[in-house]
């Protein structure tokens, strides 16, 4: 099996621009109609797909694409207030790629209606951040996100892997 | 904006060293260009021009030129729009938005494309995408639409050679305003549009989840530009042409 091309990707947060090497896109996808392979089942833990397994072991983050073995690190961003209550995100980086991305904590108050939004946009904005492993699609249309707190936090976690 | 935009740049697989080694420098050009963008447009920021526009403050003449340009192409989507897209109709006052962010993004990717060994790029601002070229395979890109009844799953996957855009209550509830009323309506679960251009697709999804089928029609006599919707029973209806991935194809 050929090595898989590698993708450059820039990700814009909010406010940084971050460069993130990271392998294309992993085929796994069924047809249409079919669950996101990279969102996470809940939206507490983090998305995991086959090309970010290697960022649970640390010292051995190193994705089918990548070239040579990086020590993955993480870093949880500051809690950070946004319109259902707070949130830290938790980011996973080897070298230059993120590896995976989720929610470290989350309290929306238990309000039913904050829950059902965290639930349904908390897994597609890890998605968003892990586009490149979602299957041979190579975007998704139509997410409007709780974007701007989730981004706030990120940011501050990259910037303390010295990345943002 | 405050919202999160995605670049990715595919490099071709024969690209040389220093042909990718270019890239970082046109994504943070890519960026900055976003930067500028949001710094003039938001209506977040109380001190952007834009803002500052809309309390009356300041006149077209003396804001930065981009955004008289953004005023002509806003005018000329509410009249291909039937209507249907009001930048002019918004509570508060004109409110660029629903075309500004596909515009940004389409500025942004002009950046990055056409490039010397880099065979497409893709930039997606929250859910709106504009792409150029194809993968390194040679391949189309392709795109899923969130499904509005269940947003972690797909309703559909495109084949995009141009921009998509997606308006709908996916997340903040009905929140478009029908221009005509003034109220807040849509029509729609979720409304797509394609097209060569992302701020006239995002202006033309925009007045779509408003129209709901009505303005498909309207979609289809624009040349280049096609129409999905989604119902709130989860049927659909398009227009001809709408380039829908071929089903089966892994």
């Amino acid at each position: 099996m050929k090595r898989a091309p590698i993708v450059i990707a820039g990700t814009l947060v909010g406010l940084i621009g971050v460069l993130k090497f990271h392998t294309a896109p992993i085929s796994l996808a069924g047809p249409a109609g079919s669950a996101l392979p990279a969102a996470s089942a809940s939206g507490a833990s983090p998305a995991r797909s086959p090309s970010s397994q290697g960022a649970k072991g640390a010292g051995s983050a190193a994705g089918p694409g990548s070239q040579r073995s990086v020590a993955a690190r993480t870093a949880v961003g500051p809690a950070v207030y946004y319109d259902y209550g707070t949130l830290k995100v938790r980011v996973t980086v080897s070298g230059h790629r993120i590896t995976n991305v989720g929610i470290a904590s989350l309290d929306d108050g238990s309000n039913p209606r904050s829950q059902y939004i965290d639930q349904q946009s908390i897994p597609m904005l890890e998605q968003e951040v892990l586009q490149a492993q979602s299957a041979n699609i190579q975007g998704v249309s139509g997410a409007s996100f709780t974007s701007a707190g989730f981004a706030q936090s990120l940011q501050g976690a990259l910037r303390s892997l010295g990345l943002a | 904006m405050g919202t999160v935009v995605t670049i990715d740049v595919y490099p071709e697989p024969a690209a040389t060293e220093s042909q990718r080694a270019k890239i970082p420098a046109h994504i943070h050009l890519a960026c900055d260009l976003l930067h500028r963008v949001d710094e003039v447009f938001s209506t977040w920021r109380p001190d952007s021009p834009v803002s500052r526009l809309r309390r009356g403050e300041i006149t077209a003449d003396d804001a930065p030129a981009e955004v008289a340009d953004v005023i002509a192409a806003c005018a000329a989507a509410r009249e291909l729009s039937g209507g249907w897209f009001d930048p002019w109709a918004m509570p508060g006052g004109f409110d660029p938005t629903g075309y500004v962010k596909g515009w940004a993004a389409q500025r942004a990717l002009a950046v990055l494309t056409p490039a010397d060994g880099v065979s497409g790029a893709m930039v997606n601002a929250a859910g709106d995408i504009a792409c150029s070229g194809q993968l390194p395979t040679g391949q189309p890109f392709r795109v899923g639409i969130a499904n509005p009844a269940a947003p972690r799953r797909l309703a559909e996957i495109v084949e995009l050679t141009g921009a998509i855009a997606t308006s709908g209550s996916y997340e903040r509830g009905p929140h478009l305003i029908d221009p005509h009323s003034g109220l807040p309506a849509a029509r729609a679960a979720s409304a797509s549009v394609t097209g060569p251009d992302l701020g006239l697709a995002d202006a033309l999804a925009t007045g779509l989840a408003v129209a709901g089928p009505d303005g498909l029609a309207i979609v289809e006599a624009i040349a280049g530009y096609a129409g999905l919707i989604i119902g709130f029973d989860g049927t659909r209806q398009s227009t001809q042409g709408f380039p829908f991935a071929e089903r089966g194809r892994p």
